[in-house]
């Protein structure tokens, strides 16, 4: 990498701000967890990312018209090697992350000059941060299937539904929403992207406390939220485009946090967390029992040399994108195994503890969580169809909804199994 | 491993294909089921052409590699093999050039390799007792008698022992392993055969009750046999789990076709869900065999510190993945791949065998604990 002119005096410059800027980060700890995050912590946070923003190290590949640094990939590259064994302040958690990882390419790909110009440098300088507005209670798999609606009204457009799962939105500034704007056309025809203000009035933001106690996701509700068509990202019934790019620098952050997140041990030790277990019971010579644990490792190091196999075709660009799914199903499919062989191994451990984050109330957490990434980010039974429809060329099921209008969709739906069908 | 090759691997892949498609494929293996003996001479001779028994043979007596990296080479050709169910004593002939050439003495080297080499002596490896267990030679007694030796005992599971001109058998000599260079016309060695799964394999018991020059002894007297059969099985298990993929990667390929070719109740099978996400899950499982099993080979041929948990985990990884595979596949084929016409049984016995003998999974998972003080 060092052909490129500079790259090492870049390199070294970077290592000399990292060590006297920023903290190390501390083994097995996330920067994404920051549940009860008061509005103190949060302004730290942001004022954290603007000064690692002055210094030059947020949004280095984005053109400088933009705020960035309009730095190559090789400085990127670089970024990524140095700063891996510091805590990178994420303000908001997984909303950083997002807002980061996802929204700002997607924005890059598909906002005008215009809107690129007037928030991105906002959004590396943390004074915005955003979350995805996608999934809703009654639309996940299905995304092109969503129910919220923009309607058209005089100049404006005004919004009304619901949308969930949205990490982190108690933090965030503005949602990136996905909106119906055709209900005569096929579900895909009739979609159109938005940038909605949070803070509006309009907006309800609740957080959902999930099986863990954790209060990360929330649940916005719009009612007749009003925006312009400067608001609008990419062109009015053309966002399944625009998803569509997004689902894959959506994949491309999975592939970051999903190893970590699934208590793989890159430093090979063997399976921490249930040799605890197991030593905690007095099990660690039980035949079977060490079985589960070498199963285990061995899983866990297959997963990730699978992850840096398919990364590295992905990166190099010799393999088919939708190979991005086999790393998101090995993960879907390892995982829950993982998390059943702790309860197996805690057996009692994880029914009842003395102390809160003991390796009992872990595994039995597990028991739940094992399965994050079976359903989030494209569920393991999508995965499925993206492999075996765009990997080894399957032909696809006979679609119910593809060619017709979505309004006949829903009304069709409620009939299905009735004798007339 | 097909899209990840240097182009000294394409060639050494490319050549194997080529090869094997003129002279022995898959469906001219047939022909040589009945066979006692497996495989033709000749066959052997131009295998050992290509280079299939030199790659981890000191370059002094013919052998050497290339690229440097001897056993991710032929980790490609052994992954041709499993591809096209080649016969022949593939792995152990290259288990025991690797072993001589690391511990053989100095007239062993000559006497052996150079042979081995051309194809024109055919060496197997004997480290199973009876019952198929790893058992350090206790199924084995070799004593010492002035300067010969004396061995009384069973080698179970010797692959093509009925062709072989030299087992290289592990026994014990006062209760520590030793390795012995036997010739098979020695009196006192017999070869009883055995039925094998894998039609296109071949393997015996055989039974010693013989006597040695004490110099028959691999590497000598005092020769550390602990470290060389460590070495010797991370070979075997790295040839076994690549063979292996070639294996599951044809029959994942030919499940994938006919899926998309058969028809019922209107439709290709493959456009059903309750197939296709079999397959997805197939496509995962093989992928993960195709990483570890690379990794594998890079590890043990760079002779890492972790070389012996790396050969254990990818072994109980790729026998566990290649038993479902294998079993997916048959049930997506369904009553076509009972038949004896169709290939998939070739492919299923070959990979089942090959992981049977060298991936034990509940005997490498202890290994892991055992390599981790667990």
């Amino acid at each position: 990498m060092s052909e490129i002119d500079g790259l090492d005096d870049y390199r070294t410059e970077m290592r000399a701000w990292l060590a006297a800027n920023l903290p190390a980060r501390v083994p097995g700890s996330s920067t994404l967890d920051v549940d009860g995050l008061t509005p103190e912590q949060l302004a730290d946070g942001r004022a954290q990312q603007k000064q690692m923003y002055d210094a030059g190290y947020v949004g280095i590949t984005v053109p400088t018209e933009y705020g960035g640094q309009g730095l190559s990939e090789a400085h990127q590259r670089v970024w990524i090697e140095e700063s891996a064994g510091y805590a990178v302040p994420l303000p908001a958690g997984v909303a950083s992350m997002v807002t980061m990882g996802v929204v700002l390419p997607t924005l890059l790909a598909n906002a005008t000059e215009e809107q690129k110009r007037a928030w991105i440098p906002r959004l590396l300088r943390a004074e915005d941060i955003w979350v995805q507005l996608l999934s809703e209670p009654a639309a996940g798999s299905d995304l092109a299937g969503i129910l919220t609606r923009a309607t058209r009204t005089g100049d404006t457009w005004v919004l009304n539904g619901t949308k969930l799962w949205s990490s982190g939105a108690t933090y965030a500034d503005y949602g990136i929403c996905l909106a119906r704007t055709d209900w005569d056309v096929p579900k895909h025809r009739g979609l159109t992207w938005f940038k909605v203000p949070l803070h509006d009035e309009r907006v309800t933001v609740r957080p959902v406390r999930q099986v863990n106690g954790s209060l990360e996701f929330c649940e916005e509700f719009l009612d007749d939220v009003v925006v312009g068509d400067d608001m609008v990202i990419g062109p009015v019934n053309g966002g399944w485009a625009v998803a569509n790019s997004m689902l894959v620098f959506e994949r491309g952050v999975g592939h970051i946090e999903g190893p970590r997140a699934g208590g793989a041990t890159s430093q090979r030790e063997l399976a921490p967390d249930l040799v605890e277990l197991a030593r905690q019971r007095g099990t660690t010579g039980n035949a079977a029992v060490r079985q589960l644990i070498a199963r285990a490792h061995a899983e866990d190091w297959a997963h990730e040399l699978l992850t840096q196999r398919v990364t590295a075709r992905l990166t190099s660009g010799s393999a088919n994108p939708a190979s991005a799914a086999l790393v998101k199903l090995s993960m879907g499919l390892r995982n829950p195994e993982r998390a059943i062989a702790a309860v197996t191994i805690a057996g009692r451990l994880a029914v009842a503890w003395r102390e809160a984050g003991s390796s009992g109330e872990r595994a039995a957490t597990g028991f739940f969580y094992g399965r994050q990434f079976a359903i989030a980010g494209g569920s393991n039974q999508i995965q499925r169809n993206v492999i075996s429809e765009r990997l080894l060329g399957l032909p696809r099921e006979p679609s119910e909804d593809k060619d017709k209008p979505f309004r006949e969709v829903l009304r069709d739906a409620q009939g299905w199994g009735s004798a007339d069908r | 491993m097909d899209d990840e090759l240097t182009d000294e691997q394409r060639l050494l892949h490319d050549t194997a294909v080529r090869f094997i498609q003129s002279e022995l494929p898959l469906a001219a293996t047939r022909e040589l089921h009945e066979d006692p003996r497996g495989y033709d001479e000749k066959w052997l001779a131009r295998t050992a052409e290509l280079g299939w028994y030199s790659l981890l043979v000191a370059e002094e007596h013919g052998g050497g590699s290339i690229s440097g990296h001897g056993l991710i080479d032929l980790a490609v050709v052994a992954d041709t093999i499993g591809r096209f169910v080649q016969p022949g004593p593939f792995i152990s002939m290259n288990v025991v050039g690797a072993a001589v050439t690391a511990d053989g003495t100095a007239e062993q080297r000559a006497a052996l390799l150079p042979g081995m080499v051309a194809g024109e002596v055919v060496a197997t490896w004997a480290p199973f007792d009876s019952t198929g267990k790893w058992d350090g030679g206790h199924g084995l007694t070799v004593t010492a008698d002035g300067d010969e030796i004396v061995l009384r005992g069973t080698r179970g599971f010797v692959q093509d022992a009925l062709t072989s001109d030299v087992l290289c058998v592990v026994g014990t000599l006062g209760g520590a392993p030793v390795q012995v260079l036997v010739p098979t016309r020695t009196a006192g060695v017999d070869v009883e055969p055995l039925t094998c799964l894998d039609l296109s394999r071949r393997m015996g018991e055989v039974t010693f009750d013989a006597r040695l020059p004490a110099a028959a002894q691999l590497g000598g007297a005092g020769a550390d046999t602990e470290v060389a059969l460590e070495h010797q099985l991370q070979i075997a298990v790295v040839l076994a789990c690549a063979e292996t993929v070639g294996a599951l990667d044809t029959m994942f390929e030919m499940t994938v076709e006919y899926s998309k070719g058969r028809v019922a109740f209107g439709r290709p099978i493959g456009s059903f869900q309750a197939l296709k996400h079999v397959m997805a899950d197939v496509a995962v499982f093989l992928e993960g065999c195709k990483a570890v099993a690379t990794e594998s080979a890079r590890v043990v041929d760079a002779g890492g510190d972790d070389a012996a948990e790396v050969v254990s985990m990818a072994a109980s990884y790729i026998d566990e993945r290649a038993t479902e595979i294998a079993q997916q596949c048959l049930q997506i084929h369904g009553g076509i791949g009972f038949t004896w016409e169709h290939d998939l049984h070739l492919l299923m016995r070959r990979a089942r065998s090959t992981t049977s003998l060298w991936c034990d999974p509940v005997w490498h998972r202890e290994r892991i604990c055992e390599v981790h003080a667990l």
